[in-house]
């Protein structure tokens, strides 16, 4: 009886790393995985997400199916005779901090060029656009024909950012109130935006289509209602999209079709 | 003994599990403020409830005679718990976005409202701000659209402009439907003052009476909105564009438009700051009106009172005493309104030269911005619209080094 | 070191010469009492009611999650006129405030106040703490926590609402959200309170620890509970002042119109709290230079208790009882400078980045080195199965999850697509929870003979821990894949981005386990009661341990020991070869020892 629950509770801990594994191997089938990476950035951070999936991967069975060997193994029920008398082992504890020093210090270095290319290297260009975050919506400035911000012919938008394909794409944010975060899950990018603070966002798409912009710092009581889209499209249809919200903004008289008032994008 | 553990642990189950269970349905707020006001009783609060039930339904079914216009299939789609059907169409649309502030019954007395500065709309006085129609019109369907695709800039309103155009449909649809429901309370609470004495403090309850005189006047106002549109004459093309701004500055400051009253010198909206929009004048007099009556009631010596004056002047009391109850529950402490800071920027009713036309043309219905329609020419209020577009990027001028600016332009 | 290697008799007696005077009366038996026993205990009983209420707080956050504006049970009632739909602002209120209650509330002082309390003087063989008043008051000051954050839920606009960190300028200005009004006024003041009291249990356990040891008890023969209790009590100590001033800065700018943390101009809501001039980033910086210490003030404690259980269960000594040491100090002097790993996207300067970046990569290390010792104990030892070394196991079996996620979250670009999703959720959840919570049910499942001189049901406490143990793992793990998706935390509804919109059967799943988990707390309450009262009555030593407490009768009674404990050994010396039982007590002579060896010889 004693023996069976032995088994019993170490197979219970067996299952930690066996489900474990299995969850994430299913969850890439069951689509809950990584969003689609459409920034030229993307690839290096899935990289790096996959190199530690691995590495932490292996050192999570690796100890965890110890674990469920020593409480197989050591069972109270079926080994027979007393416990080892041991105290410790200078060599192992050699072995386990230098190995692991050394593994944690090469991905510290590893990764820091990844970061600089996102956070650091910023393209030297004119802002393509100002992101303003507010209680609950994103709203956008964008230059105009005189590529300057903050003179009268800039374009007004909210929530629907649109983007030329394949350009590096330089964002202003702002924050008019709160804090917020300006996160583009498909475009692995992700920045507070700070009340007192202009911070300059970089990225480049390499695919054409819509995606989510998700606000990602609590904000308030509407924070999960500030969702925003950004549309990736050709440069011709990009200028052409800037074009017709210009002269609907400029409008002097009602449009013809009250329906078309909207401007629905889709 | 031996079952003793676990019989105590099915003890223990069993009290957290009671108390669980399901609350019942939402419901209509009814109108409590208008209630009291006209003194109605509580037979006659009932009628009203029964009438609207019959009339516009539950916020989970919601029903509309064809008098209103309105569309049955798009209320459906707005109205309800949050939910998806069996195709996997979103259903439950106003409460999943609107409810919270503006409440299930349009009342603007949602949980997140008193929070809000400014207060969300109230739908039931039927009065609506940002629209192409004149003053006292209703807003046009495209008007309701295009305020749900901008939201209102400056204000805890947000944009839907992400929504499906059929989702924006129904809730403009469900606006339009509170909106009816809330006038049609109100006229009906207001009909018993007009009642004759033989009618026995009850509504006559005909379909002429309920439908044709009651209902169908709200329902047409509504129906007009699309022809009432304000017709925009073109920009004047004969002046450019520096000489236009420099005329509607003389209007701004000038004794006909007079914008300079309430939107100040410097058109930082400094000026006369301290009046209230409609719907909180309201509470804002029905409360003056209240504790003067209150005053009275209290000072008035009851020594030598006729016992009818005496009764008489006892209901005047509960009723004081139940509509300051009211107050405190059904209705927002009351807000004044500032005049708009011109040299932000930012246009809650849009920001097209032809949103500024409408606004000024019309002025701002429930608002004390008033109409220039009749005092300005049409071409000079084009002027004006052009002097307050420059007003954001002014640079020289009398303001010179005063013109405030804010910190993270600094940065 | 000179502390470290003198034995201290001298001081031991110095302090203890006047024996604490036996107290008269119920109200200063069981109220105010001044017995380090009854202190933790009443410690004990608070949390469990804090616990239970953060964890209907947590159902409520997970139902939302789970059903996004449909009826929830019971709390549908508030919401009559939306048909039970609740508020967001509700939502954000109920997520804020589990956090609140289940940091503040539950975990610091269960570990500290609970079982520091009870276990310092008890494991180093003291009468008593050094300061029994300040012992007494760092309970009491708790009470003005206990309302000032129980009162918030019904002020006007309900209780803080800008999650537990409380970042300004949500926080700071009273218009940004419905909480923001009294509820955050009250919960500042309810944290300066918490921290009052944690810094006088603070001063007191490292007075008692460095002063009040039994004779022959070195620094190096302390057991690991000892030692994480007095390393937790040195970050306590230097961390809190920072909190607390930081408090009172943000208080400060919400009541005085300062404006700390507000920049200029700063409007919320079209209202202008403070002139400004400051910087919101600041409050960060402070935040988490206390706050991030504070995550090992929740941890440390529990892996000295869990190394404990699992010497006495493995009949084995410690592996590596100086390595573990230095491994505790050493996370928690690391643990001065990582605070910034928790605003690498914040706006800080990316270049600090890589600093905090490197250190944070370093801390991982000694939580390496801990693990495998704990590996290193079990290997080779005779297994007990008791529910105590259950839930010890298990403690370790969660936390090498909870550690290895860690990293993803240290490397920076990984953090800028996970940061804020519920991969940091599951990462804290399984080392607060998976990891803190399964600690505290392995010490009350091993000290409760020694709480209350019964032993708790072994049926009833297995079944309890397989059903936690199952529903947990559903509830966190899944969090990993959702984090994935970059899921976002704090969300009262997702499912309206295309991103998201799929993963709502997965919270389905995530939020009955959850229930389930909530419920199988049932078992363990009614155990917990019932043992109490009519459990087997347990001797001094039931669990045939080798730590001073021990020897005490169980329970203590007041002073109490019996006897004036004397320290020979280590407290891990299990299997001693020669000697014809498998322990060997802390107290046990010396020659017996040798007597048993040359006899064996």
């Amino acid at each position: 009886m004693n023996r069976l629950s032995g088994i019993f509770w170490s197979l219970l801990f067996l299952a930690v790393p066996v489900l474990g594994v299995a969850t994430f191997a299913i969850a890439p089938a069951i689509d809950v995985w990584l969003p689609k990476d459409v920034s030229t950035h993307g690839a290096a951070i899935d990289g790096l997400f996959y190199f530690i999936l691995v590495l932490t991967g292996v050192v999570f069975v690796a100890t965890e199916v110890m674990l469920f060997w020593f409480l197989w193994k050591y069972d109270a029920a079926k080994a027979a005779g007393p416990a080892t008398y041991i105290h410790g082992s200078h060599a192992l504890e050699v072995v386990w901090t230098i190995i692991p020093a050394a593994t944690l210090l090469f991905l510290a270095i590893y990764q820091m060029n990844t970061w600089a290319d996102v956070k650091m290297r910023r393209p030297s260009m004119a802002p393509s656009v100002e992101v303003v975050a507010r209680q609950f919506e994103w709203r956008l400035r964008y230059p105009g024909r005189d590529g300057t911000l903050g003179t009268a012919d800039d374009l007004f938008l909210v929530n629907d950012l649109h983007v030329p394909l394949d350009e590096d794409f330089l964002v202003q944010l702002k924050s008019m109130d709160v804090l917020h975060s300006f996160f583009l899950p498909n475009l692995r990018i992700k920045q507070d935006a700070v009340p007192g603070m202009k911070i300059p966002v970089w990225f480049k798409a390499k695919e054409a289509g819509q995606y989510d912009i998700v606000c990602a710092e609590l904000c308030g009581w509407g924070h999960y209602k500030m969702k925003g889209r950004v549309t990736v499209e050709s440069r011709e249809d990009f200028d052409r999209w800037l074009e017709s919200q210009y002269a609907r903004q400029e409008a002097t008289q009602p449009e013809a079709d009250p329906s078309r008032s909207v401007a629905i994008t889709e | 003994m031996r079952h003793a553990l676990p019989t105590f642990m099915l003890l223990c189950s069993c009290l957290v599990a009671t108390g669980c269970g399901r609350t019942p349905p939402a419901y209509f707020r009814p109108n409590m403020v208008e209630a009291t006001k006209q003194r109605l009783t509580p037979d006659q609060e009932q009628q009203v409830a029964t009438v609207l039930l019959a009339m516009f339904g539950t916020p989970d079914e919601p029903v509309c005679l064809p008098e209103t216009g309105l569309d049955e299939a798009k209320l459906r789609l707005a109205a309800g718990p949050v939910r998806s059907d069996i195709v996997g169409r979103k259903n439950g649309l106003y409460r999943e976005h609107c409810a919270h502030c503006h409440g299930v019954t349009g009342d603007a007395l949602g949980p997140t409202a008193a929070f809000l500065n400014p207060y969300p709309r109230d739908y039931r006085p039927g009065v609506f701000k940002f629209k192409s129609t004149e003053r006292a019109d209703k807003p046009t369907h495209a008007d309701l659209v295009r305020l749900l695709h901008n939201g209102v800039p400056g204000t805890s309103m947000p944009s839907f402009a992400l929504l499906p155009p059929a989702q924006v449909e129904a809730l403009v649809e469900y606006v339009k439907y509170l909106s009816m429901r809330g006038e049609t309370e109100l006229a009906l609470m207001r009909a018993f003052f007009e009642l004759d004495d033989d009618a026995g403090g009850k509504l006559p309850e005909t379909r002429e009476f309920l439908v044709d005189e009651t209902l169908t006047p709200v329902a047409e106002k509504w129906k007009a909105a699309a022809d009432a549109q304000i017709q925009v004459p073109p920009m004047p093309a004969d002046i450019d564009l520096v000489a236009s701004i420099a005329k509607g500055k003389e209007l701004f400051y000038g004794d006909k438009a007079n914008c300079v009253k309430c939107h100040g010198v410097t058109g930082l909206g400094d000026g006369q700051a301290n009046d209230y929009d409609d719907w909180n004048k309201a509470i804002v007099e029905v409360r003056k009106e209240l504790s003067s009556s209150a005053e009275q009631a209290r000072g008035a010596s009851t020594s030598g009172m006729s016992p009818e004056e005496l009764s008489e002047h006892r209901v005047q009391l509960a009723w004081l005493d139940k509509f300051g109850k009211v107050l405190d529950g059904d209705a927002l402490e009351p807000r004044t309104i500032p005049p708009r800071n011109l040299r932000h920027g930012i246009y809650r009713g849009g920001r097209r030269p032809l949103d500024l036309y409408y606004r000024i043309h019309a002025g701002i219905n429930g608002a004390p911005m008033p109409a220039a329609k009749g005092t300005v020419p049409p071409e000079d209020i084009w002027h004006i619209v052009n002097y307050i577009r420059s007003l954001p990027y002014e640079l020289d001028g009398e303001l010179g080094a005063d013109k405030p600016m804010l910190a993270r332009d600094r940065f | 070191m000179s502390i470290a290697s003198s034995p201290s008799t001298v001081h031991h007696e110095a302090v203890a010469q006047a024996p604490a005077p036996h107290p008269a009366g119920f109200l200063s038996t069981y109220v105010f009492s001044k017995d380090h026993k009854v202190i933790g205990l009443q410690f004990l009983f608070s949390t469990l009611v804090w616990f239970l209420i953060g964890g209907l707080l947590a159902l409520a956050v997970r139902w939302q999650i789970a059903w996004p504006w449909s009826d929830v049970p019971v709390l549908g009632k508030l919401f009559a006129q939306e048909g039970g739909q609740m508020a967001p602002e509700f939502y954000t209120m109920l997520f804020t405030m589990h956090a609140t209650v289940m940091i503040f509330l539950v975990i610091i002082p269960i570990l500290a106040g609970a079982f520091g309390n009870f276990l310092i003087p008890l494991m180093i063989g003291a009468d008593d703490m050094a300061f029994p008043t300040l012992n007494m008051l760092s309970y009491w000051f708790m009470w003005p926590a206990f309302i000032a954050f129980g009162a918030s839920f019904f002020v006007e606009g309900g209780a803080a609402s800008s999650g537990w960190t409380s970042y300004p300028t949500l926080s700071t200005n009273v218009a940004s959200s419905p909480g923001s009004g009294w509820g955050q006024t009250l919960w500042l003041l309810g944290l300066t309170m918490v921290g009052v009291s944690s810094m006088l249990g603070s001063v007191n356990y490292m007075t008692t620890i460095i002063l009040m040891r039994a004779p022959g008890m070195t620094m190096f023969r302390l057991p690991m509970t000892i030692w994480a209790m007095f390393i937790t009590a040195v970050l306590q100590a230097f961390a809190l002042p920072v909190l607390t001033a930081a408090g009172f800065m943000q208080l400060a700018d919400r009541t005085l119109g300062t404006g700390f943390f507000s920049p200029e101009g700063n409007i919320v809501n079209n209202w202008m709290q403070a002139t400004g001039g400051g910087q919101p980033l600041l409050w960060q910086h402070l935040f988490w230079f206390y706050s991030h210490p504070a995550v090992y003030i929740m941890i440390l404690p529990a892996m000295g208790m869990v190394s404990d259980i699992l010497t006495t269960f493995a009949r084995k000594p410690l592996f590596g009882y100086r390595p573990m040491v230095y491994s505790i100090a050493g996370i928690a002097g690391l643990g001065f400078i990582v605070w910034g790993h928790h605003m690498f996207i914040s706006g800080m300067n990316p270049a600090l980045g890589i600093t905090f970046m490197v250190s944070t990569m370093m801390i991982a290390l000694p939580s390496a080195v801990k693990t495998f010792n704990w590996l290193g104990t079990i290997w080779g030892g005779r297994i007990q199965f008791t529910t105590a070394m259950l839930f010890a196991l298990s403690f370790v079996s969660m936390f090498i999850i909870g550690g290895l996620s860690g990293i993803f979250m240290a490397a920076t670009p990984v953090d800028i697509f996970i940061h804020d999703t519920y991969f940091i959720v599951a990462h804290f959840h399984y080392v607060l929870f998976a990891g803190t919570a399964m600690g505290v049910f392995a010490g009350i499942y091993y000290w409760f003979p020694k709480m209350f001189g019964r032993t708790m049901n072994e049926f009833w406490g297995k079944v309890h821990f397989f059903l936690t143990f199952l529903f947990m793992n559903g509830t966190f793990f899944t969090m990993h894949i959702l984090g994935a998706v970059g899921f976002p935390r704090r969300l009262a509804d997702a499912y309206h981005y295309e991103t998201f919109h799929h993963l709502q059967p997965l919270n389905a799943f995530m939020t009955w386990c959850a229930i389930g988990m909530v419920a199988t707390q049932i078992i363990f309450a009614a155990n917990f009661f019932w043992s109490m009262f009519f459990g087997p009555v347990a001797g001094r030593n039931p669990w045939h341990s080798n730590t001073l407490e021990w020897t005490a009768p169980s329970p203590p009674g007041h002073g109490n020991f019996d006897f004036q404990p004397v320290v020979h050994r280590g407290p891990y010396e299990y299997s001693v070869p020669g000697v014809e039982k498998d322990h060997l007590m802390q107290t046990d002579p010396p020659n017996a020892a040798a007597a048993a060896l040359a006899a064996a010889h």
